[in-house]
């Protein structure tokens, strides 16, 4: 019976999802027919890849937003993760499997550190995540400077360069976390209960839901997302230095608004962010083509999210 | 002496005090903190210099602060200062002078106010998501019209504003003036009440579009004007200038009781709120700490100012 309450919620916030993929399926198919090499496969996968770093991002991005909140120290975290990591290598990890646990447990540790001033303390998330931000770009630039830290490790290089049945390894990543974020989110119970806080902190509260512990467990959520992020861009760059995740604050929103997801809580789907994602690295990939101009590039991405808002739906309650 | 009015009105004013007392004690310490460190700072030369360092800070603040009180936010601050100070370097060069530059300013203010009213107050859709959009354009057409640092702003307009006389901060009054006229019209008053409660404002009778829309278009032109003034301490204009201050206004207004959901805080908040920080970077200068301690030092001060009154309140209350 429960099932089919999930269902008729999931289909609910499902049909403005569906808008960001039919622009995406309208794009691609658009440019494969007017650009010579777009609509080739190793492209296509390409631009999957570079969306599934916004996709990881945007998982905790989601979840912070539909639980009501925001998290504006993804772009923080997924630096720490990139610099930390070649700093904890040690002797005798072979495999550099410990080094990158150490990392995610840092991005993890960060998020909690989030979620305990948040749901605990009850601190704004906006300003909870805004003086984290601040507070590790301090201790970034005291601990790396300006330089470039490159990073030898087997397993990093393990993701960044192997294809499983011709599908990278980082899509194959993406797809499964994904996997678990929308179980998580629409099939549990603590998943359900994150759509409750959003949508009515104060009844969700007074009906016995513990918002603390969620609350705590949503910002973990996302710095550990963030921290994958983190890793699969570092797989991609090779190196780690002040600045790299910067790009990714504005983008994880981006791909949650365009995915539907109600910026004012308690409505949406990581199923739209999917989409949202690739969406914006199909945008910036085809601006790129027709004018390499930065400042264009910055023109032409934001009018285009500009455009889109109609389609993304509306704020209907002011 | 004073009239049941004007008694009314103090009382009113000295509430909305209420939740400042921690803000207002940490500034008063960090401000003899500073005084005491640099009695240099009490001369007049070096108190306008002070002034002129605060001055862009509590311009974006008070921005952001009126786009706050109507439930708003306004993410695209940082780029719109530096599309201001491109703008006032490239147009004082035309024929028609300072004059020229300030004309193209209300222009460009009035114009993308209008923009983001228009998104948000007729067409609804959330502030935050149009504001992060408008950054990106903004951005880009200040790389366009000034890929590099460059273009010119009259030495004479320097020296007014941002040289040896106390202009910033006669601006500074002349602008809590305004706020405090404006906020005696029938759309000022409509401020707090539109971000307090925009159903029953309108019940009430207060057109709430036409108020969303001016407070974009007020906070947007004082935006473009931060841009001048950024332009005028420098001598020339910069594309990118302007990006870390969409956080401090955030942080400035956050700092000073102002919320995220409209109607709560004043204008006095945020002005200390960017004093605060203002007076920290200029204490840990002087104190010889890197500038990236500066970043932790905010973002502690920022998390304590507004945790400290939530602890104490949940110790009062017993759950």
């Amino acid at each position: 019976m429960n099932a089919v309450l999930y269902l008729r919620r999931f289909a609910a916030s499902y049909s403005r999802s569906l808008v960001a993929y039919a622009i995406v399926a309208i794009l691609w198919i658009a440019a494969s027919l007017s650009i010579g090499g777009f609509g080739a496969y190793a492209h296509l996968r390409y631009i999957v890849e570079l969306a599934a770093v916004i996709g990881l991002v945007g998982i905790g991005q989601t979840v912070a937003v539909i639980g009501g909140g925001i998290d504006l120290s993804v772009a923080a975290v997924i630096t720490v993760t990139a610099i930390v990591l070649p700093l904890v290598s040690f002797d005798g990890d072979a495999s550099g499997l410990g080094a990158i646990a150490l990392a995610l447990l840092a991005a993890a540790g960060i998020g909690a550190v989030n979620g305990l001033g948040i749901g605990y303390l009850g601190l704004p998330p906006l300003i909870m995540t805004l003086a984290m931000a601040t507070i590790l770009q301090g201790l970034l630039i005291l601990i790396a400077g300006g330089s470039a830290i490159s990073v030898t490790n087997p397993a990093l290089d393990w993701i960044g360069s192997t294809h499983v049945l011709t599908i990278s390894v980082s899509i194959i990543l993406w797809a499964v976390v994904a996997g678990v974020c929308l179980f998580w989110l629409h099939g549990t119970r603590s998943g359900s209960l994150i759509f409750a806080i959003g949508a009515n902190p104060v009844a969700s509260r007074l009906s016995g839901v513990p918002i603390r512990r969620l609350t705590l467990l949503t910002y973990v959520i996302s710095g550990f997302c963030s921290g994958l992020a983190g890793l699969l861009l570092l797989s991609m760059n090779g190196q780690g230095y002040v600045g790299i995740g910067d790009p990714y604050l504005l983008s994880s929103i981006a791909a949650v608004v365009l995915g539907g997801t109600s910026i004012l809580g308690g409505q949406g789907t990581y199923f739209g962010t999917i989409a949202g994602a690739v969406l914006l690295v199909t945008m910036t990939a085809l601006i790129t083509v027709v004018n390499a101009s930065e400042g264009w590039r910055s023109v032409i991405l934001g009018c285009l999210i500009l455009a889109m808002l109609p389609l993304s739906g509306r704020d209907q309650s002011r | 002496m004073l009239g049941q009015g004007a008694r009314l009105y103090w009382a009113i004013q000295w509430r909305r005090n209420e939740g400042l007392g921690a803000l207002f004690l940490v500034l008063v310490v960090f401000a003899v903190i500073y005084a005491f460190l640099f009695p240099g700072i009490l001369a007049v030369g070096a108190m306008a210099k002070f002034v002129q360092g605060w001055f862009p800070t509590a311009m974006v603040a008070a921005a952001e602060t009126i786009v706050m009180l109507t439930g708003g936010i306004d993410l695209s601050v940082g780029p719109m200062v530096s599309l201001g100070s491109v703008v006032a370097a490239s147009t004082m060069q035309g024929p028609l002078g300072i004059l020229g530059g300030v004309l193209a300013l209300l222009a460009l203010g009035t114009g993308v106010g209008a923009i983001v009213g228009a998104f948000v107050a007729i067409g609804r859709y959330p502030a935050i998501i149009v504001t992060l959009a408008l950054s990106f354009v903004l951005r880009g057409v200040a790389l366009l019209i000034m890929p590099r640092p460059g273009g010119f702003v009259p030495p004479s307009l320097s020296e007014f504003l941002a040289g040896s006389h106390p202009t910033a901060a006669f601006l500074l009054v002349l602008l809590v003036i305004l706020w405090k006229l404006y906020q005696a019209t029938p759309l000022g008053i409509g401020l707090i009440a539109v971000g307090d409660n925009a159903e029953g404002a309108y019940r009430s009778g207060v057109s709430v579009t036409t108020v969303r829309m001016s407070a974009y278009i007020l906070s947007a032109n004082l935006q473009a004007f931060t841009g001048l003034y950024v332009a005028a301490q420098t001598g020339s204009g910069d594309p990118l200038i302007g990006e870390p201050l969409t956080l401090s206004a955030i942080a400035a207004a956050v700092l000073g009781g102002v919320g995220f959901l409209g109607g709560q805080g004043a204008m006095r908040g945020a002005l200390a709120g960017s004093l605060l920080m203002s007076i920290l970077i200029n204490v840990m200068f002087f104190m010889g700490l890197p500038l990236v301690a500066q970043y932790v030092v905010q973002g502690l001060i920022i998390v304590a100012t507004v945790a400290l009154p939530l602890i104490r309140a949940s110790l009062r209350r017993p759950s």
